[in-house]
């Protein structure tokens, strides 16, 4: 008997115990260990991009505050009604997604990556830190990724080690670093890379203008004398395009199911009174035909005053903005031809600041379609664009503004590093009348890397929407 | 599959072949013995007691008339052992071959026979810790389709949380929660298999909650259940048993002599119970302005979906229904309560058992149908049960059990997830209250508003989340006895099922105009295999032995398998293949292993005094090979003084003292060393990964938990009070935390091995027979528990203060260092140094952007008291239990604020529910004391003042639109965290067992009838427009209610019928 239950029990310990080990079992089947670095790459230039475009950081918010959009339903955010839950997709994204790519890019070895796509890599995480650190102001940037609870950087700090990590990143792209692919944007074109490195060289040597002058200078000289410059034409643009539903471009899949947004009254009334050929392109006709002109929503009303505006009397921002194939703008050349006018203003770079003035309007005027020389020539010969070199921060911050309709981060840090145009607060807004000037921390901030924060805050100022940040001088 | 289902084929010829060679010759007879066992008092007669010849181990069951029979080689006179769970183990001198024996109820069983881990059985005794059981027939009458609610109240230190609806899920909790992150709910064994209680694919809040796998156990099916709380009680399951063990008998045919067959049948009815109270004098719109043309925002506010429109006075509006013509504009107060329908539940089983010397078996049905309160939703299960016995030789015994489960529900309440307004709470809290449900009903294709909502009904009817689940439990087993005192056991035990969930979203509903179609595919499979050997053994006059020696090994493995057609291509056809997309789909596949040894051991002094010493080590596949290895002790003693030290009287039957300490643990869940990188849909034939968010850990150990227990129980005034006390302390480290952290940190969560937790309470169960006469009885059972818990450290570098358990509505539920677990942290209102509300120059409320704690989930303390009155045939009980302290935050009622449809919206919203005149100066809303506003402003009559202050300190004089007033606090969520103390009249129950004599003149062997009545009203509660009970899902981030589906009161009536 006994002899028989010592077999029945190794029988049924050969029932489970097959020939997998306890490690193999534990070997995971759903995901990998090691990314390959184009799949990486397609994946940060496409999350980046729904990042910059996509209505947390875009339509729902810094393009509300620069009155290029307006809500005509759920006003909160065009009131700025907001609590510190609601700029958190920039954060949590930003490092969580698109710099921990990065950084695991940079950090493979050179059989898993060459040095362009490290290149590209650095100069996208530079670019994602430039967008939270214009959004929050202090980041966590030197130990960002590196420890659970990293310290935050000021912006002087963080915008200088930018410009270092984009020296860098300039001299890791090469044409003959080899091959890239997975590269949604340039289609691994490296030329395009390095010109694009220059043009955000350029962007942060101007936000730094009123703070670091000198090192602002020198930015700008070496970014336009780097051998193969910055974006020279509209087909440099670093965009990113999508294609059809689901990966369609963010703003059409909201307009698939929502109707609550209206291209802005002040961004319309500012175009009819420049007679601006760019209306059509940025509204659409009110959908009831009776109207028959383009008419903004008002920013900042409350939900009914929006309400009452009437859907059907109020224009959509244009169609061109709101197709699925209907590309998320990065960085333009337009935006690169305002910088150098500027740089040449502010005496950094020697050239003619109007002249580069009317380019960047013409490119920005291509970039959308019109090439009609002559249009465009009435269009910059009228007195109310003219460029007025007693103050370029007018003529370069208003005609910016309306260049950069749809980009509303940039946008939104360009124009309080000019304070151009003068925007003026809603009716049934609750900042005493003041506009937003950066974003709030994530609430999580708090509870997750609360000594960091308070130590942050206390350099910075209270975590308000109104606190000013270091390069927004007034 | 394939080869392991062979495998099971050759076990049972195996296990058959054992059987034939170990025929042995069959012993001589030397007598005879007929007996019937009865209740001393009732005289009625004991189905299923087992007797023992004394030192042997020949026995018999009693059947359905208390009687039983048995021939054998021993001479009279002997000694029978007569043991029933609930009576007093008696031993009585057989000496004539026809004997009637007298057993008396054990009310607070002193030597009462209790299952313990593994499902050995113990004398109560002699343990050093608490379990505590509940008998099938008391789950069964309460006819609760998810079985656990029917343990609220009823048992001292165990928490159920019922979370939404009357087809919804069910928490359990037993002595607080001891993980920080992860599963708190115990392991439920049946009949010796480990089974699942996963709550799969659940997204908690306002859309879905699938029912917990648990649920799937027919009541009817149950025998007894018993609770094994905590580590001490359930220390020989290692590391499954830090959050205690649900050790579930079914019903099997032993004591079933002669064919006998039960019939019940039950039919239950529910209605919504806990509606939050809306107003009605107001209806759609805003700032008292609406009109509707198209609902999307093309008339006057008619996009709006808030009640802050004109007053329900009859002005004619035009309105969804009317076609553009002005028509009375009134209140619909019911409109949200008749959207419920009642809920009708049919219950019937039948069961066959039969046992003779050699063999028993049980066979039921169950089929229950359920037909829910919200419109279309619907629930069948179907359970067939299987529970055979057979004595292949003298010494060997086989048997199989099995419990195949088929659950198909067509429709469960609340819409697929994604589906922007399916929950259904969430439309009614944003509504209109003049909408008339009838004509919602009535036609589907029209709605109040367009801008966000579907019709409710064309959501519930079209877009549908169905659940279709097929489930085997079963084992194979065998019992053999080696030698006198040493037996062995094996069973070979299979979780197995499918679940398979369908979301179809309909063309043309808002937000998703080409409707969309997702499959949800889950398979779980759980295996066990042990073996075990017991001895037990009686050294000497003073000293006896109890030992078990034994092995398992743990095979889990589940997957899931997701697809969606995002838009579909033509309506109304649901397939994958009907895309005008290409698909979004994943797929994950989870596996693990543990091999187990385990030893215990009971010493014995003169049966009054004992100690057990338990052992187990396990080697799980989920942790890293140096820390794979892990040993878990624990020892605990029994005392009885009474015994001891001679101190019976009359006053005092018992008293025992009872102790011990345990370590357990807890593994990692699968695939938690390695950090991974994702794939999502590839963007135009370019694929793409990126971080999974989330640091794994390399060096993973298991979690720890030691726990103390202390115990007193006591019995006074022959049995008639009977008192159990227990204390226990549970100290939890090297919990395995995903901690979220910064996400500036790289990553969403990182895996760490750090945190401790620690639990303290006491648990006091009280029973008192305060009347008893030979008719009539009234018993009282009183349970009392509180748990205390501390959060000691998160991390060991102190850099953690915070765990984020869970988010709803801004608010987070955390494990703070230094806090109770289950802290809400949210945003509070600005005050100054008095604790006034700080109001700004527009008279409204100021957040303070400092977070703070605003509560703790955790009650203070639970009670239950369960009266039970029996007269004669007739028994009637009513059970009252009660959650004392703890808070909740609600989201219906910040929501319900925010757009003005609760009751308590309406004080100041005009003149006559004491709203201020004002008008406007400019853009400034002025105070008007009296008269006539200047220059003739128009006057409003809505004003309220926010009670606060200015920063400098003065009084609010701002006035502000009751509107404004209502909404001004919704992103302040101290506004909205409430008491979620309650006292509740749980159930109430009255029963009819009919005469033997009656029952046999129908040809029946008994009969009973029961109706009961479960969460029949509140007695008291603090949180307004909800149940505070309602909980949030199955996981541990309680506390958040959000627009939760009502909880239901129900009625049932249940007919039994024996044959």
């Amino acid at each position: 008997m006994l002899k028989k239950l010592a077999y029945i029990t190794l029988f049924a310990l050969s029932l489970t115990s097959c020939s997998d080990t306890l490690d193999d079992i534990n070997k995971n089947p759903n995901a990998t260990e090691t990314p390959l670095a184009p799949y990486l790459l397609t994946g940060t230039l496409k999350q980046g991009a729904d990042l910059y475009w996509g209505a947390d950081n875009n339509f729902n918010s810094s393009l509300l505050f620069v009155q290029h959009w307006a809500k005509i339903q759920y006003t909160e955010p065009d009131r700025y009604d907001v609590s510190n839950t609601s700029f958190t997709s920039l954060w949590n994204t930003g490092y969580a997604t698109l710099i921990t790519d990065l950084n695991t890019i940079l950090n493979f070895s050179d059989q898993q990556a060459n040095s362009n796509y490290k290149g590209i890599a650095l100069t996208l995480r530079s670019w994602t830190f430039l967008l939270l650190t214009d959004a929050y102001g202090s980041i966590p940037y030197k130990e960002a990724g590196q420890k659970v609870t990293p310290a935050y950087n000021t912006q002087e700090e963080v915008y200088t080690g930018l410009l270092e990590d984009l020296k860098k990143a300039q001299s890791l792209l090469s044409t003959t670093n080899g091959t890239v692919t997975g590269d949604l944007a340039y289609k691994g074109d490296i030329t395009k890379w390095k010109k694009l490195v220059n043009s955000l060289r350029l962007r942060i040597a101007l936000r730094i203008s009123d703070k670091l002058s000198a090192l602002a200078k020198q930015t700008a000289i070496e970014a336009t004398t780097d051998a193969v410059g910055v974006i020279s034409s509209n087909s440099e643009i670093f965009q990113f395009i999508y294609t059809s539903s689901p990966q369609q471009n963010p703003a059409s899949a909201w307009f698939e199911t929502r109707d609550d947004f209206r291209i802005s009254k002040t961004l319309v009334d500012k175009l009819y009174e420049l007679s601006d050929p760019r209306l059509p392109v940025y509204a659409q006709l009110p959908s009831d035909a009776s109207v028959g002109k383009y008419v903004g929503g008002g920013n900042g009303l409350s939900n009914s005053d929006a309400n009452s505006q009437g859907f059907a009397k109020t224009s959509k921002p244009g169609t061109y903005f709101l197709t699925s194939l209907s590309p998320a703008v990065i960085a333009s050349y337009s935006e690169t031809l305002f910088n150098l006018s500027e740089a040449v203003a502010r005496g950094y770079i020697s050239g003619d600041a109007e002249q580069l003035y009317k380019s960047a309007i013409t490119a920005s005027f291509n970039q959308f379609g019109i090439t009609d020389a002559t249009i465009i020539s009435n269009y910059l010969n009228q007195t109310t664009v003219k460029y007025d070199a007693t103050n370029y921060a007018k003529s370069i911050g208003t005609q910016k503004w309306i260049a950069f309709f749809g980009q509303g981060l940039d946008a939104f840090a360009e124009w309080r590093r000019l304070d151009y145009p003068v925007l003026t607060a809603g009716p049934a807004t609750v900042l005493d009348g003041q506009l937003p000037s950066r974003f709030f921390y994530p609430g999580t901030e708090q509870s997750l890397n609360g000594t960091s924060y308070q130590a942050a805050v206390s350099v910075q100022g209270k975590d308000l929407l109104t606190t000013k940040l270091w390069f927004d001088v007034n | 599959m394939k080869k392991k289902l062979n495998r099971y084929i050759w076990l049972c010829i195996l296990l058959i072949s054992i059987g034939i060679n170990a025929q042995e010759s069959k012993p001589l007879i030397q007598s005879k013995l007929n007996g019937i066992v009865v209740d001393a008092i009732t005289k009625e007669p004991i189905i299923g007691a087992s007797i023992n010849i004394k030192g042997t181990t020949h026995g018999a069951i009693t059947d359905l008339d208390g009687k039983f029979y048995f021939q054998t080689g021993q001479k009279f006179p002997y000694t029978l052992i007569v043991s029933y769970m609930g009576y007093k183990k008696t031993e009585f001198v057989a000496n004539e071959n026809s004997v009637i024996i007298n057993i008396s109820e054990e009310q607070n069983a002193l030597s009462e026979v209790v299952v313990t881990a593994l499902g050995i059985t113990k004398e109560k005794k002699s343990l050093g810790y608490t379990t505590q059981a509940l008998k099938g027939k008391e789950l069964a009458e309460t006819k609760e389709t998810n079985f656990l609610n029917s343990l609220s109240g009823k048992l001292a230190g165990v928490r159920i949380t019922n979370s939404q609806g009357d087809m919804g899920s069910s928490r359990i909790i037993i002595r607080g929660e001891t993980s920080i992150s992860g599963n708190n709910q115990p392991l439920f064994v049946v009949d010796g298999v480990p089974v699942d209680n996963s709550q799969l694919g659940s997204v908690g809040g306002a859309t879905r909650d699938f029912k917990n796998a648990i649920a799937d156990l027919n009541p009817q099916d149950i025998e007894t259940l018993t609770v094994l709380k905590g580590p001490n009680a359930a220390a020989l399951y290692g590391s499954r048993a830090a959050h205690g063990v649900v050790l579930i008998t079914t019903k099997s045919g032993k004591g079933q002599n002669g064919l006998g067959i039960n019939v019940s049948s039950g039919i239950t009815i529910s209605q919504v119970a806990t509606l939050p109270k809306f107003q009605n004098s107001f209806g759609q719109g805003s700032n008292g302005r609406f009109s509707y043309v198209d609902g999307k925002g093309g008339g006057v506010n008619d996009g709006v979906d808030e009640s802050w429109g004109p007053k329900m006075d009859g002005r004619l509006i035009p309105q969804f229904n009317s076609n553009g013509v002005a028509v009375p504009f009134v209140a619909h107060p019911n409109n949200v309560r008749d959207f419920f329908n009642t809920g009708l539940t049919f219950d019937n089983s039948i069961s066959v058992a039969k046992s003779d010397d050699k063999s028993d078996f049980r066979i039921g049905v169950n089929n229950q149908k359920q037909t829910g309160t919200v419109p279309n939703s619907e629930v069948n299960k179907t359970n067939f049960t299987v529970n055979t016995n057979y004595q292949i030789s003298k010494n060997v015994k086989i048997g199989v059990t099995a419990n195949y489960i088929v659950t198909d529900a067509p429709a469960l309440p609340g819409g697929p997830s994604g589906n922007r307004a399916a929950g259904v709470m969430l439309q009614f809290l944003w509504f209109g209250r003049q909408v008339d449900i009838n004509e919602l009903r009535n036609n589907r294709d029209v709605n109040w508003n367009n801008s966000y909502y579907s019709n409710p009904y064309w959501n519930a009817y079209y877009n549908t989340t169905s659940q279709q689940r097929n489930r085997l439990i079963g084992d194979i087993h065998l019992d053999a006895k080696i030698i006198d005192g040493l037996n062995f056991r094996f069973r070979t035990g299979v979780d197995y099922y499918n679940d398979r969930r369908k979301y179809q979203i309909k063309y043309g509903t808002n937000g998703t105009p080409f409707g969309s179609y997702a499959e949800d595919a889950y398979t779980v499979n759980e295996r066990n295999t042990e073996g075990i050997f017991t001895y037990t053994k009686k050294l000497n006059d003073d000293f006896s032995l109890d030992a078990l020696a034994g092995f398992n090994i743990r095979n889990h493995s589940d997957a899931n398998n997701y697809q969606k057609a995002p838009r579909l291509a033509v309506p109304d056809l649901y397939t994958l293949t009907n895309s005008r997309d290409p698909l979004t789909s994943s797929n994950i596949l989870s596996r693990l292993r543990v091999y187990s040894a385990y030893a215990s051991a009971q010493l014995g002094y003169k049966n009054y005094a004992f100690l057990n010493v338990t052992a187990r080590n396990d080697w799980s596949s989920t942790l890293p090979s140096s820390n794979r290895s892990y040993f878990y002790p624990s020892f605990n003693g029994s005392f009885v003084l009474t015994d001891a030290l001679n101190l019976k009287s009359n006053t005092l039957d018992f008293l025992k003292l009872r102790g011990g300490w345990s370590e357990v643990g807890n593994d990692a869940d699968p695939y938690q060393l390695a950090t991974v990188y994702n794939f999502q849909t590839a963007f135009d034939g370019n694929p793409i990964q990126t971080s999974s968010r989330k640091k794994l850990n390399e060096n993973l150990k298991p979690e720890t938990t030691r726990s103390t227990e202390l115990g007193l129980e006591a019995s006074f005034w022959k049995n008639r009070l009977h008192l159990d006390v227990a204390y226990y302390n549970t100290n939890s480290f090297d919990q395995i935390l995903e901690i979220k952290t910064t996400t500036s940190s790289g990553y969403d969560t990182q895996l760490i091995n750090a945190g401790k937790i620690n639990n303290r309470g006491i648990e006091i169960q009280l029973d008192g027979t305060p009347i008893q006469t030979k008719d009539f009885k009234w018993n009282v059972g009183v349970n009392y528990s509180k748990n205390v818990s501390k959060v000691a450290i998160l991390d060991y570098d102190k850099q953690i203060q915070n765990y984020t358990i869970g988010t709803s509505g801004g608010v987070d539920v955390l494990a703070s260092v230094g806090q109770a677990y289950g802290a809400l942290y949210g945003t509070a209102y600005e005050r100054d140094a008095s604790g006034n509300i700080v109001v700004g120059a527009n008279g409204l409320p100021k957040a303070d952007p400092q977070k703070r704690v605003l509560g703790h989930y955790t009650p203070d303390y639970l009670a239950g008291v369960t009266n039970t009155l029996t007269y004669k045939n007739l028994e009637f009980s009513f059970l009252v239990d009660a959650s004392v302290g703890g808070e909740l935050f609600s989201g219906t009622n910040r929501t319900g604020n925010y757009t003005g449809v609760l009751a308590q919206t309406l004080p100041g919203r005009d003149a006559a529910n004491g709203g201020l005149n004002y008008y406007y100066a400019g853009t400034t809303k002025t105070l008007l004391g009296g008269g006539t506003a200047p220059n003739g402003a128009t006057v409003y009559d809505d004003g309220m003042i926010f009670n606060g202050v200015y920063a400098n300190g003065t009084p609010n004089t701002q006035v502000i639109s009751a509107q404004e007033y209502y909404k001004a606090s919704y992103n302040i969520s101290e506004a909205y965290i409430y008491s979620s103390t309650f006292v509740k009249l749980r159930e109430v129950k009255l029963a009819y067992n009919f005469d033997k004599a009656f029952a046999k003149r129908l040809g029946l062997v008994g009969a009973s009838i029961t109706a009961v009545g479960r969460n029949l009203l509140f007695i008291y509660k603090d949180a307004p427009n909800i149940d505070p009970e309602t909980a949030f899902n199955t996981g541990n981030a309680q506390g958040l209610e959000s627009l939760s589906l009502p909880t239901t009161r129900s009625f049932s009536l249940n007919v039994n019928l024996k044959f």
